[in-house]
């Protein structure tokens, strides 16, 4: 009838002092592994291709713009393990670089969303009225018109870069943010600790950033990795359709554009690799965002 | 006489809910608290005692009536202007848990008020934060915690340490104590008392339970259905109530000794909804002694010989005393 | 007639946390007590204390990681801690009825509420639905509810906090309980809808016979409607026996300390005696739980505490009870 574990008052010290640094840090991850295996699957992958993106130099068995002229479209081989493309480069050094922007355009993609939904979703939900109408239905017809779209005619308009695809995939992507934050603090400003804070004189802004914010940021958070996943996905895809990041750049949508002519060819590895590393990277974003839930709630425990 | 902290008039509350209709949570409530007193409230469900309590602070917004807080009528000025009054009138919660931000550092929380209405340097504020701390018996060591590691009663010391932060002239207390345990309560209670000794605050201490409102009231009003039927000085309405609504109350609470004969007069039904209130004396539809006059006349405000008002039709002929039944 | 005997009860939380480490909390540490038809017994204690689990325990409504691992509970001579699931729901609301808090949110919300009675009947008798309509209908009659023709078809959100605990207990009587335990019956509720819901309940166990528990934090339910008392703290129970003589008499450091708390006993500067920590439940010392905030405690403490009988009934888990110093007695305000 009721799974309520008892209330525990005083941390037990005595437990942290007797393990050693690198036997918690070992039984950290076993602890999230049993928690949620979820996120621990998630969390590797995402982990290996952080690991590619940061090392990627050193790694990389040649340069990944290096035009090896006399080996065009050769296929996989002890020298090229994944084989080399359309210009003679090399489609695994290519892979490994192309871990850094799906990095580079995710994070600060996501961070822009957060940046601007946030605000607008707790200033929404915490005035009501007016004000949130016209705010959420901006917001919805963001969400309506086809983000592609909408990227294309930006990035048409603005001129080919990346700044400005991470700049629209972070204002496409801050309705989300704002909707989730903004629920949150519907369900939080009738709560009495806001009651409380508004007792003691709070006045508004501190009630926004200070109270709110860091409690109805739980469900954004959870988000944001699936976001991510989103907007990897976006940047590719826009990428394969000619936007905004141009050949010879070893992005891995750009790499499938390039190699999707081969494939009716026979050349199946030009595109496949990028391709499996693409749909592996969101694949392990969207894990992670899954189990992230299931972590940070501090009451799951798992009975053994 | 000195000048009443709070002195209300005729204060009135409605929410809308939906149509025409509307709950009538607060009826024409008179009250007034001088400095130094503690004032109990004391109601059941439906008797808007703690809407009441947030009409006072501006919480929430009257529908009709006066506040005249220190002097000043409050009832009407902007929201703006009644920030820096916070600083003077302070409220404390009834559920602990829920009345602190779960991600601020105790420190913090007790800080805030300073921070918001006491122009201290950093190092004064926390010294002062440190002082409201061991005034409210609880240990430095917690201040550094979040809520979840303290328990009920060191939670709601916290809620305290809050409250008098800034030497308020006006603290409103929300049934502090209802959902502590009852080992801790009377720890609670103490400490309520000796901060009104020691700062002369006004207090306005809202709960259901009698036995607690007891410990700690020099007046006691009682609320039935948004109205006070009762009002007038703790042992007075304790020794001998005139309303009989608050006979009722009194003999339906049940003493911690066995030993204690208790009679009761068991009173029947349920309170009335404040979305459609009875007519003429509100409690007439469970009064014992009710007549028919009670339907349809609104008792005045009567002051009876042992020194309490009540409003009772029946008190000038005497017939507001429940008989005596036989002991349970 | 003693229907429940429980015997050495433990209830553990076992769990890992996110640092992988195993955490076990002892909520109940060897409860014993018996109930006797048509008597009623009152279990006490803070938040914490094992109250609610120890009703939980006896009627086999854990969930993980909540599990006993020792004792037994025997039922008119059957051991249910062992039985299987089956056969524990034939006992439960039939023979053994258990009435919660909240009674509004313990009723389905998308039932009537003359069809949930109906319902529960139906699960344990073989009767007709004509039968078990005309037994709902007598049930609400015996908890005072009026017009139960018309009550019958109600939502539960159309009833009252008093009229949804009448229907929840109308409800434990459909199968003619033998025993029945009610959580915090009378919490929530207003004073004078308090007094009639246990008058009710004193009625009706007087007219059933049903040995009855009540669990409650509210020392003034218990001193007038109960038979007996048991204190519980730290999931055990420190003092049990007759209402009369353990309010007059307390044996048991932490009931003193809980009983001179009352309003009706508490003068104003004595509180620094009482209150503290509640015990940590993932640590609990050896010996007696209270240790740390007993003004008695001394070394022994430290040892397996004896369930001493100071007089005939009269238990207090405690090595000195019956032997602390007397007190200033503890006077009743007039």
């Amino acid at each position: 009838m009721t799974d309520a574990t008892p209330d525990t008052v005083a941390p037990d010290k005595a437990f942290v002092a007797e393990r050693s640094r690198s036997s918690q840090i070992w039984n950290r991850f076993i602890g999230i592994v049993r928690l949620s295996p979820t996120a621990a699957v998630g969390l590797f992958i995402i982990g290996v291709f952080a690991v590619l993106a940061v090392l990627a130099p050193w790694i990389m068995p040649h340069d990944p713009v290096a035009a090896y002229t006399d080996r065009v479209l050769q296929a996989p081989s002890a020298e090229h393990w994944f084989g080399t493309d359309g210009n003679g480069m090399d489609v695994f050094s290519r892979v490994i670089y192309g871990a850094r922007f799906g990095f580079g355009i995710a994070i600060p993609a996501v961070l822009l969303s957060l940046v601007i939904g946030v605000p607008v979703g707790l200033i929404a939900g915490y005035r009501g009225g007016m004000l949130d109408e016209v705010l959420m239905r901006f917001f919805d017809g963001l969400r309506v018109f086809p983000s592609i779209i909408l990227a294309l005619a930006v990035v048409a308009a603005t001129g080919q870069s990346l700044i400005n695809v991470v700049l629209v995939l972070g204002l496409l992507d801050a309705p989300v943010f704002a909707r989730v934050v903004r629920a949150e603090v519907l369900a939080l400003r009738s709560s009495n600790f806001v009651e409380s804070a508004v007792a003691a004189g709070n006045p508004t802004w501190r009630i926004l950033f200070v109270h709110l914010l860091p409690n109805a940021i739980q469900g954004a958070m959870a988000q944001t990795a699936v976001r991510a996943a989103w907007a990897v996905r976006i940047s590719a895809t826009l990428a394969f359709l000619g936007v905004g990041i141009q050949a010879p750049t070893p992005e891995w949508g750009a790499m499938i554009r390039q190699g999707a002519e081969f494939m009716v060819s026979g050349q199946w590895w030009v595109a496949l690799y990028p391709g499996l590393a693409l749909i592996l990277m969101v694949f392990g974003l969207n894990l992670f965002g899954d189990g992230l839930r299931d972590l940070m709630d501090p009451r799951r425990r798992t009975a053994s | 006489m000195t000048a009443p902290v709070l002195n209300v008039r005729g204060l009135s509350k409605r929410f809308p809910v939906g149509g025409k209709r509307f709950v009538n949570a607060v009826n024409g409530v008179n009250l007034s608290i001088a400095p130094g007193e503690t004032l109990g409230m004391v109601g059941e469900s439906g008797s808007g005692k703690s809407t009441l309590g947030r009409v006072i602070l501006r919480l929430t917004e009257p529908t009709e009536g006066s506040i005249e807080f220190n002097g000043h009528d409050i009832t009407h000025i902007p929201i703006g202007k009644v920030r820096p009054l916070r600083r003077d009138m302070q409220m404390v919660f009834q559920d602990p848990w829920s009345a602190l931000n779960p991600r601020m550092r105790i420190r913090d929380l007790i800080a805030e008020p300073i921070k918001l209405h006491m122009p201290l340097s950093r190092s004064e504020r926390d010294d002062r934060t440190e002082a409201l701390a061991r005034r409210v018996n609880l240990s430095t060591s917690l201040l550094n915690r979040t809520p979840a590691n303290l328990s009920g009663g060191q939670l709601q010391r916290v809620c305290i340490a809050r409250a008098i932060a800034t030497d308020p002239k006006l603290i409103v207390l929300d049934e502090p104590t209802s959902s502590l345990d009852l080992s801790v309560r009377a720890g609670i209670l103490e400490l309520l008392a000796e901060i009104r000794d020691e700062t002369k605050a006004a207090m306005l201490f809202i709960s259901h339970d009698l036995g607690t409102v007891r410990m700690i009231s020099d007046r006691i009003a009682v609320l039935y259905l948004g109205e006070v039927v009762e009002q007038g000085r703790a042992e007075v309405l304790f020794e001998s109530p005139a309303h009989p609504y608050t006979q009722a109350l009194l003999s339906a609470h049940l003493p911690a000794d066995p030993a204690i004969k208790v009679t009761r007069h068991v009173l029947e039904g349920e309170v009335p909804s404040p979305i459609a209130l009875p007519s003429g004396c509100k409690f007439h539809t469970r009064c014992p002694v009710a007549i028919d006059r009670c339907r349809s006349d609104i008792p005045p405000t009567i002051e009876v010989p042992t020194g309490q008002q009540a409003r009772c039709l029946r008190i000038p002929d005497g017939g507001n005393i429940i008989q005596r039944k036989e002991p349970a | 007639m003693t229907l429940l005997v429980v015997e050495d009860l433990h209830t553990h939380f076992i769990s890992r946390d996110i640092d992988n480490r195993t955490r076990v909390a002892k909520a109940l540490n060897g409860v014993s007590f018996s109930l006797d038809a048509g008597r009623i017994l009152g279990i006490v204690g803070e938040t914490g204390a094992g109250k609610s689990l120890t009703a939980q325990s006896v009627v086999g409504l854990l969930r993980p990681p909540a599990k006993v691992v020792a004792g037994s509970v025997k039922f008119e001579g059957r051991e249910l801690t062992d039985m299987p699931q089956a056969e524990l729901n034939k006992i439960r609301g039939a023979e053994i009825a258990m009435v919660v808090q909240n009674p509004r949110t313990s009723l389905d919300p998308l039932t009537r509420v003359g069809d949930q009675l109906v319902r529960l009947h139906q699960i344990h008798s073989r009767g007709s639905q004509a039968d078990s309509r005309k037994r709902a209908l007598e049930m609400m009659e015996a908890v005072g509810i009026p017009d139960p023709e018309s009550r019958a078809k109600s939502w539960p959100h159309e009833l009252s906090g008093g009229m949804a605990q009448r229907v929840l207990l109308a409800m434990s009587l459909m199968n003619a309980p033998k025993l029945l335990i009610a959580d915090e019956p009378t919490t929530g509720l207003d004073v004078t809808v308090q007094a009639q819901i246990l008058d009710l309940l004193r009625d009706l166990v007087a007219r059933f016979n049903m040995a009855t528990m009540i669990i409650t934090h509210d020392l003034g339910v218990v001193a007038h409607f109960c038979d007996d008392i048991a204190v519980m703290f730290g999931g055990s129970i420190v003092e049990t026996g007759p209402v009369a003589e353990v309010f007059a008499a307390p044996l048991h450091p932490y009931t003193r300390n809980l009983i001179s708390a009352t309003p009706e006993r508490f003068q104003m500067g004595g509180a620094k005696a009482l209150g503290g920590q509640p015990p940590d439940l993932f640590n609990l010392p050896p010996g007696c739980a209270l240790q740390s905030r007993c003004a008695f405690a001394t070394d022994t403490c430290r040892n397996p505490v004896p369930n001493i009988e100071v007089t005939p009934g009269h238990f207090a888990l405690c090595h000195y009870a019956g032997k602390l110093d007397a007190e200033p007695a503890i006077e009743v305000r007039a």
